[in-house]
């Protein structure tokens, strides 16, 4: 009987070996293994042995259908793996193909580089104000130190809507606004849309849109205005950016200046971006002027600041290398989806 | 302004190379747009004279020159031209050379015989006779006069020379003149400044005896001096007076014109010069027009004049429009014989509005527009006279008359150093701020730090200590400020309540696909027709630009569509299939008009979308889910904006306030902008919707208990709005509702005439409870009944 026992194990275990299907490998345990099987009749041929013998005999019976059973899962779990690997083969996809899209819109490119522009200035604990559109002469002009007949109003070409009544050429109305409402100190920016009398062409355009930043507060220096504007030039252009002071001239400020930076292409060597200088402009600054000041009833012997009106337009083409203004106010798709 | 760097070295000494200069200018806040090299397109043209002549054996019209140009051997050059002899002194294009017209000369041969370099003509110099007397004679440019041989040609033609454009700002009207710019870089440089010394003989005589002067308007003349100048001697002014005059821009004429332009141009003052002869009754009278006198000006156009203009009148009539152009008929001219100059000062706003209103803008305008210093108005008319009496262009007549108001005394500045210093934030030494003031013209003293600076009147922009400021760093250097970190109490910024939210807008529409775009703020007159508004629809009253760039963008938008539109129009013309946009902007809505007051400036939001998969119900959605960000509660009603499709349109209620439209562009509008497919468009007031105080969130605690789902399938007309079985479902479900979906709307086939059959499924919950058979039996009886009551029958 033992003979036998081991013939039936030797030739079932090599028919698990052989075998690569799981509808044969279950007939193979149906085959050995069931109620039928032919290791169960050596079980139920037990009767005719000794009592002796019969335990002896029933552990190695036993043994050799619990060996049996273990091989016959694990050969079963081998062909699962297979067949799932087969299937997972089978389902390889191209990954280059393209994806299912999320349509997502994005903000013009103007409020892009507004937006960025904000946080900074609000980081730093700047105010955003706002202003109306549609000033009156008072505050676009008079306020700001250009009287009637000031050669300075020749600087800007106004649009007028009524008598006394235009389209604001410079966020700076916003400053005087800003000083008759609130005490110092004050820490504002103010951005928004201006309007000058350009003919449209790839660098001018009759609306476009400034920033204005002003502060004002006992012992302000133009040396605050330069740390102010290193601060926001380092966010923009990156920390080796450096600022330069040019000095210029605005009826609103005094002393005025032109603000330079290293030019972000080259760093500073000189480059077809910079024509060779090095240096960008990128906005006009100064110290308030105390007729400015004393117009809005705060006394330039206690208090001083400065004020600066970065073009918002011209820092975004710059940015984004766009050759042509126009562009900005197009609106072609396929130019708002670029950024 | 235009300057010759020659005109500016009489005046100062300029020790460095012109790039120097101009970057040292800069950074003094004289802009440089621009230095033009006046001799770059003229490289390695020498003066050679001819030495001998042969004739070439292979030609019958080459000559071959030996020409000495100053070196040890001659050179050898063949040329065609017949006009030359020996002895002449020529223009020589030497080997590698180049010429005005962009030649470039290099050695080569002439039917076999050596030829090295060319001999050049006027026409090859791009030379006109008024440039050289002869350059435009056929044949070799023989030069005047005794020149070395090697001398560079540029010399000779006065071409060695640089003009630079100097951006003069508006405060700094002393500047618009060589005095002015000179002493700027006299103070950047450390050099020495001189300024002529007017000095003159007179043929004696008294002027008074020649002409009187009259101002009736001081107010707007403050000063008139005039002179006479007997006997001219017209000609040509000398070169380098022509040369300093074209280089600023301007043409030589003759020489008492060229004289009273060249002074202009040093001096900043303008000038006039009258034909003493045709001025009636020797009279000189400064006043305003008279209605309907007209005058001819210089260049022939005649004017029609308002009494707001100030003219220089003689006995009878106008003769020169002050301070813009003279009059045709006191012109001088080659046989002028006597002279009547003119040196004043005109107010700068009067000058402003009558060039303004005639549309004349002159040299002369403009500096008067800016501001001319009334004490230079003498300096100046000597300065003409010192001219004349050394050109000997005429004989001057004793004695001056001048008319003014009276000189202005000099500004007195008392501050401290420290006063000037703590605006800038930079230490400079108290010696160096006074020396710095000084070199300006800024007369200074100091008593330890006080310091008291008397401004003259030519430097009227400096008023108090920020102007001292600015120029004490503008000489110093402004790179000697180091910027310092924000300084004070730390606070947050704060945004305005609006802008928050429409950036939380932005953000929800950028989510949903759609790209913001930025247009004008003003359109065409016209837009508002092509949206075929009503004639009493209030967004016709429209604020016009009283001087608009043209009609298309002449009108104060009062709402966003008409832009819409046109971005629309702009994408579908590209072939873009498909588009997704929104425009946050302010529409302008005048409080009366004509125009008195600030308009309401009041934000709005235009969404506009196309494609195959757009239509009315995906732009509902992008704008419930827009009114869903501030909490409201959205109801649609029909509506009749004459620019949408009357059948897909709706007026929008959000908590019952009529916020806006939206819908299918009308075919006819669409057509109007040359849009030939369905497009939507949506126009919120943002005002009404940010208004809307969205309610405080608070957690809703999630349901416990299962939900029951019912459908209702049911016949109703037609054209019952499903808004309506929506209210009739919801009513009668009461708080149990809690989801309520169309999933079925079909009319045809077996379904009457008329009718239409819709399906809904809804979703009840109690909070409290699990609902029991009873319940829901319940509710599903109101339910019915409900729809019943609007007219629907049940299916089953």
């Amino acid at each position: 009987m033992q003979e036998k026992l081991k013939a039936i194990t030797a030739a079932a275990k090599d028919a698990v070996k052989a075998f690569e299907d799981e509808t044969q490998i279950e007939n193979l345990r149906v085959k050995y293994l069931g109620k039928k099987g032919e290791l169960t009749a050596i079980l139920k041929q037990m009767g005719s042995l000794s009592p002796e013998e019969r335990p002896k005999m029933g552990q190695l019976v036993n043994e050799a259908k619990q060996e049996l059973e273990e091989l016959i899962a694990a050969k079963k779990q081998e062909i699962a793996a297979k067949a799932r690997e087969i299937k997972l083969k089978a389902e390889t996809v191209d990954i280059t193909m393209p994806a299912k899209e999320i349509k997502q819109g994005k903000l013009h490119p103007l409020n892009t580089v507004l937006d960025n522009m904000i946080n900074i200035f609000q980081s730093m604990g700047f105010d955003v104000v706002d202003g109306p559109e549609v000033e009156t002469e008072h505050y676009n002009f008079e306020c700001l130190n250009v009287p009637a007949d000031h050669p300075a109003r020749d600087m800007q070409d106004t649009f007028y809507l009524a008598d006394n009544l235009l389209l604001r050429t410079q966020t700076s109305a916003a400053q005087i606004r800003t000083m008759e409402t609130r005490k110092p100190p004050i820490r504002v920016i103010c951005p928004g849309r201006v309007f000058r009398a350009d003919e449209v062409d790839a660098t001018h355009s009759p609306v476009f849109h400034q920033i204005e930043g002003l502060v004002v507060d006992k012992g302000i220096t133009m040396c605050d205005l330069k740390g102010v504007l290193e601060q926001f030039a380092h966010e923009i252009y990156g920390n080796d950016t450096k600022v330069k002071f040019r000095p210029s001239f605005f009826p609103f400020t005094e002393p005025s200046v032109e603000v330079d930076v290293t030019c972000s292409e080259c760093g500073g060597k000189g480059c077809r971006v910079c024509k060779g200088s090095g240096w960008i402009e990128i906005l006009g600054a100064g110290m308030v002027h105390p007729n400015v000041l004393r117009s809005c009833g705060i006394d330039p012997e206690e208090y001083s600041g400065f004020a600066f009106g970065i073009g918002l337009d011209r820092l975004t083409t710059t940015s984004y290398r766009i050759s042509d203004i126009r562009l900005l106010f197009e609106n072609d798709k396929r130019f708002l989806e670029q950024f | 302004m235009k300057i010759s760097l020659k005109a500016l070295k009489y005046y100062v000494d300029i020790n460095v190379p012109v790039e120097e200069l101009c970057n040292r200018m800069v950074m003094a806040g004289f802009e440089v747009e621009s230095i033009e090299n006046q001799g770059d397109k003229l490289v390695n043209v020498v003066v050679a004279r001819i030495m001998e002549i042969t004739p070439h054996e292979n030609s019958d019209h080459l000559q071959i020159c030996q020409m000495d140009i100053g070196a040890e051997e001659f050179v050898q050059i063949v040329t065609g031209a017949q006009n030359i002899k020996v002895g002449d002194l020529v223009p020589a294009a030497l080997n590698d050379s180049y010429l005005p017209c962009g030649a470039h000369i290099v050695n080569g041969k002439l039917r076999g015989v050596a030829s090295n370099g060319m001999l050049c003509s006027g026409e090859e110099l791009c030379l006109t006779e008024e440039d050289y007397e002869g350059a435009s004679v056929n044949g070799i440019l023989i030069l005047k006069g005794e020149h070395k041989p090697g001398t560079d040609m540029r010399e000779v033609l006065g071409l060695d020379d640089y003009i630079i454009d100097f951006k003069i700002t508006a405060n700094r009207p002393d500047c618009n003149c060589f005095l002015g710019v000179a002493k700027e870089i006299s103070v950047v440089l450390g050099t020495k400044f001189t300024a002529p010394k007017p000095e003159y003989k007179t043929v004696g005589g008294n002027i008074n005896d020649y002409i009187s002067i009259e101002v009736k308007n001081p107010d707007l003349c403050p000063r008139y001096i005039g002179r006479v100048v007997k006997n001219l001697r017209i000609k040509q002014s000398p070169l380098w007076m022509q040369k300093a005059i074209t280089a600023s821009g301007m043409r030589p004429i003759n020489n008492i014109v060229d004289i009273t332009n060249f002074v202009m141009l040093e001096t900043g003052q303008p000038m006039h010069a009258f034909n003493y002869n045709d001025l009636s009754d020797k009279k000189i009278i400064v006043r305003n027009a008279r209605n309907g006198e007209s005058i001819t000006t210089l260049d022939g156009k005649e004017y029609k004049l308002s009494e707001d203009m100030l003219v220089i009148a003689d006995g009878e009539k106008p003769s020169c429009l002050a301070g813009i152009m003279g009059g045709k008929e006191s012109e001088i001219e080659n046989d002028t014989e006597d002279l009547f100059l003119e040196s004043a000062k005109f107010r700068r706003d009067n000058i402003r509005h009558t060039g303004r209103a005639l549309g004349i803008r002159t040299e002369a305008s403009g500096r008067y527009e800016r501001g001319v210093d009334i004490v230079n108005v003498e300096y100046a008319a000597e300065r003409a006279l010192q001219l004349i009496y050394e050109l000997d262009a005429g004989d001057i007549i004793d004695g001056a008359i001048d008319c003014s108001v009276g000189l202005p005394e000099d500004r007195i500045i008392e501050t401290t150093t420290d006063k000037i210093m703590e605006l800038i934030g930079v230490k400079v030494p108290d010696e160096k701020i006074v020396s710095i003031l000084n070199s300006l013209g800024l007369k200074t003293d100091a008593d330890g730090n006080k310091i008291t600076c008397r401004v003259p009147s030519i430097r009227s922009d400096i008023e108090g200590r920020a102007d001292l400021a600015e120029e004490v760093m503008r000489i110093y250097g402004y790179d000697y400020i180091v910027g310092t970190p924000m300084r004070g109490t730390v606070v947050r910024g704060k945004l305005l309540p609006e802008r928050i939210k429409t950036d939380k807008i932005k953000k929800l529409l950028t989510g949903a696909g759609a790209y913001e775009i930025a247009t004008y703020s003003f359109i065409a007159s016209k837009a508002i027709d092509t949206l075929k508004l009503a004639e009493d629809d209030e967004r016709r009253a429209q604020i016009r630009i009283l001087n608009p760039l043209g009609d298309e963008y002449s009108t104060m938008r009062t709402q966003l569509t008409t832009s819409m539109l046109t971005v629309l129009a702009t994408n579908i013309n590209k072939k873009i299939p498909d588009s997704r946009f929104f425009e946050i902007s302010k529409r302008f809505i005048p409080k009366s008009l004509p125009l008195t007051e600030q308009p309401y400036e009041l934000p709005t939001m235009s969404i506009g979308i196309y494609g195959e998969d757009e239509d009315f119900f995906t732009l509902k959605g992008i704008v419930e889910a827009v009114c869903k960000l501030f909490g409201a509660h959205t109801e649609y009603e029909r509506s009749a904006e004459p620019y949408l499709h009357p059948g897909r349109q709706a007026l929008i209620k959000a908590n019952n306030t009529e916020i806006g439209t939206f819908g299918e562009v009308h075919p006819d509008v669409a057509a109007g902008y040359g849009i030939d497919r369905r497009v939507y468009v949506a126009e919120i007031k943002l005002d009404l919707l940010l208004a809307i105080e969205k309610r405080k969130v608070t957690y809703k605690p999630l349901p416990k208990f299962p939900a029951v789902e019912r459908d209702f399938a049911m016949l109703v007309d037609a054209d019952l709005p499903v808004g309506a079985i929506e209210r009739a479902i919801s009513s009668g479900a009461g708080r149990l509702l809690e989801k309520i979906e169309l999933f079925d709307v079909y009319t045809g086939a077996q379904i009457p005439e008329g009718k239409k059959s819709v399906a809904y499924s809804v979703l009840l919950r109690s909070n409290d409870n699990t609902l029991s058979d009873k319940e829901i039996e319940d509710v599903n009886n109101k339910i019915i009944k409900k729809l019943e009551k609007i007219g629907a029958e049940l299916r089953k």
